[in-house]
């Protein structure tokens, strides 16, 4: 079964586009606009690994980390943004994340963070 | 602790004031003279008549002795307080043609460091001729020549060479014929109010340029954002088409090679822009509200009075002490009071435009700018806050949502309502410092 992943981002291009290309690695990939719609659509504890952009109507990226670290849940996260503030992937280890991303992000790079994550997840369970 | 100052400041209140104790000098110096050219006229009647001329005589000396006495307590009076005043006082013989200097007081020989024996007899254009702005001079014998009075303020050199701000005042004076005998001038120094007004100047200055590099740093920061978006899903597509082709369609390949390359060139040009406007750190220090009120208050004042309008401050006593970015929260406070001017400018009947801060709870301090105005239209109430909203026609819609970001980095909000009967009021709160205060 391939490995599944979900992506949280504002930009519906920047969804599509990733999940393409995801999809060439051969990985399952579902995408939502906004941080609510993957609350209401995906079980706390469905496996797979969250890209999560920061910069969101609504909820935002870190408040969204924030809900999924309460809910108990040990889902891998990688952060993407435009931005990158000097202390993003500092405040992105900080609250659990696997990695942060600035976009616009390398395929390569984004692939072996993936693995990463997961090869870390699978050792923790 | 609940108590509160109300002041008023009103620029043309105080205009009107003087004016009305002016008015008032002048009617009482003009019933003075009418009632004794009344005397006069009453006198001439009298002689006419041819009664009681001897008791008449001796009543008339009688009132002459006394009528001198008068004037020259009159004149006494007079020459005292000419000399007493702050203003340099000089004049100036028309009739000689070389127009000299026959009379200045103390304080003109204290303005300008020269002595009596340097400045009597001597004209005034050449007492410091050489040293000032001789096209002035022309300018002011030009006025007079025209039989006109002269005023204007000018930079000055004392004798010792330091400069002085002056404001000049030149008029004739007449004889009876109307023939110009002398001419009376009045020189006030307005050093102080100068460095005044070119200390706000600069510290305006020094906030137009602060607020215009933050506008541009938001506005790359919006826009970098903006292009990033695109430039993601570009080279997202681009790596996965690579990634189908594998080794098919060298030519394909290489094309989509040369999309990703630019992708990134243009994806390192946003990164070095956005590194060259990144946002100076705040500086925070502790603050009191109140002051930075004031200060900004004083700022946008010579704005205000030329709108017409006035500020009416009711400013919380004593309040605790914020920690802030005196500058960034002075843009906040000066964009707040210009757009609030900006609303009140096509109503006529809107003048005044109130500051107010207060305590919304133990930890927040709550600022507010109350205008009459002509309102926020409720469907620009959402837009209001996002960037590049805007409902003026020359407006870039920068600046409430660059107020409300620095709001947000003071640990603060920044609201707006429409008041119940007129204008709108914006609104915003401060943590107060609970570490640092008295």
């Amino acid at each position: 079964m391939p490995a599944k992943i979900y992506i949280v981002d504002d930009d519906e291009s920047v969804c599509r586009a990733l999940k393409t290309l995801l999809m060439t690695y051969e990985f399952e990939v579902i995408t939502f606009n906004s941080a609510q719609s993957f609350f209401d659509n995906v079980a706390v504890d469905a496996p797979g690994c969250l890209l999560l952009d920061i910069h969101m109507p609504g909820i935002d990226g870190w408040e969204t980390q924030k809900k999924i670290l309460a809910s108990g849940c040990k889902r891998p996260v990688i952060f993407i943004s435009a931005e990158k503030k000097d202390d993003a992937l500092g405040r992105a280890l900080g609250v659990g994340a696997v990695g942060f991303l600035q976009k616009p992000v390398n395929g390569q790079t984004l692939v072996d963070l993936i693995s990463l994550a997961s090869d870390n997840y699978q050792a923790a369970q | 602790m609940k108590s509160k100052i109300k002041n008023k400041i009103k620029a043309p209140l105080l205009k009107k004031v003087t004016r009305i104790n002016l008015e008032k000098k002048i009617r009482y110096q003009s019933d003075e003279l009418k009632s004794k050219s009344g005397q006069l006229r009453q006198g001439a009647n009298r002689e006419k008549l041819g009664f009681n001329r001897e008791k008449e005589g001796a009543d008339r000396e009688r009132q002459g002795a006394k009528r001198e006495k008068l004037a020259e307590e009159q004149i006494h009076i007079r020459t005292k307080a000419m000399e007493s005043t702050f203003d340099g006082i000089f004049i100036i013989d028309a009739k000689k043609p070389d127009f000299p200097i026959i009379y200045a007081n103390q304080s003109f020989y204290d303005l300008t460091g020269y002595s009596k024996n340097e400045v009597i007899g001597k004209n005034y254009f050449l007492l410091y001729g050489y040293n000032d702005n001789s096209r002035v001079y022309e300018e002011i014998k030009q006025t007079l020549r025209e039989g006109k009075s002269f005023q204007g303020e000018m930079l000055n050199f004392k004798k010792n060479g330091e400069k002085f701000w002056s404001l000049l005042r030149i008029t004739q004076v007449r004889d009876k014929n109307g023939i110009t005998t002398h001419y009376v001038g009045n020189k006030t120094n307005t050093t102080l109010m100068k460095q005044r007004d070119l200390e706000i100047k600069e510290q305006r200055e020094e906030l137009l340029h602060v607020t215009r590099v933050g506008k541009l740093a938001e506005f790359v920061s919006s826009l970098a954002h903006e292009i990033s978006q695109p430039l993601t899903a570009i080279l997202s597509y681009a790596q996965a088409a690579q990634r189908l082709l594998k080794e098919r369609e060298p030519q394909l390949q290489e094309i989509l090679q040369f999309i990703i390359n630019d992708d990134q060139r243009a994806a390192e040009v946003i990164r070095r822009l956005r590194y060259l406007l990144k946002k100076t750190k705040p500086a925070f220090e502790s603050l009191d509200i109140n002051v930075l009120i004031n200060d900004t208050v004083s700022l946008i004042m010579p704005d205000v009075t030329a709108r017409d309008k006035s500020i009416k401050l009711e400013l919380f006593t004593n309040p605790p002490l914020i920690q802030g970015d005196r500058i960034q929260l002075q843009q906040v406070l000066l964009n707040l009071i210009s757009n609030s001017l900006e609303a009140m400018e096509s109503s006529k009947d809107a003048h005044e435009l109130s500051l107010k801060t207060s305590l919304k709870d133990k930890y927040t301090i709550l600022v507010e700018v109350k205008d009459s105005g002509c309102g926020i239209p409720e469907g620009n109430m959402k837009k209001l806050f996002t960037h590049f909203f805007t409902s003026k026609q020359d407006g870039l819609g920068m600046g409430l949502s660059i107020s409300r970001s620095i709001v947000e980095a003071h640990g603060g909000h920044l609201e707006a309502e429409n008041n119940h009967d007129h204008g709108a009021t914006f609104y915003f709160t401060i943590p107060i410092d609970l570490k640092n205060n008295r």
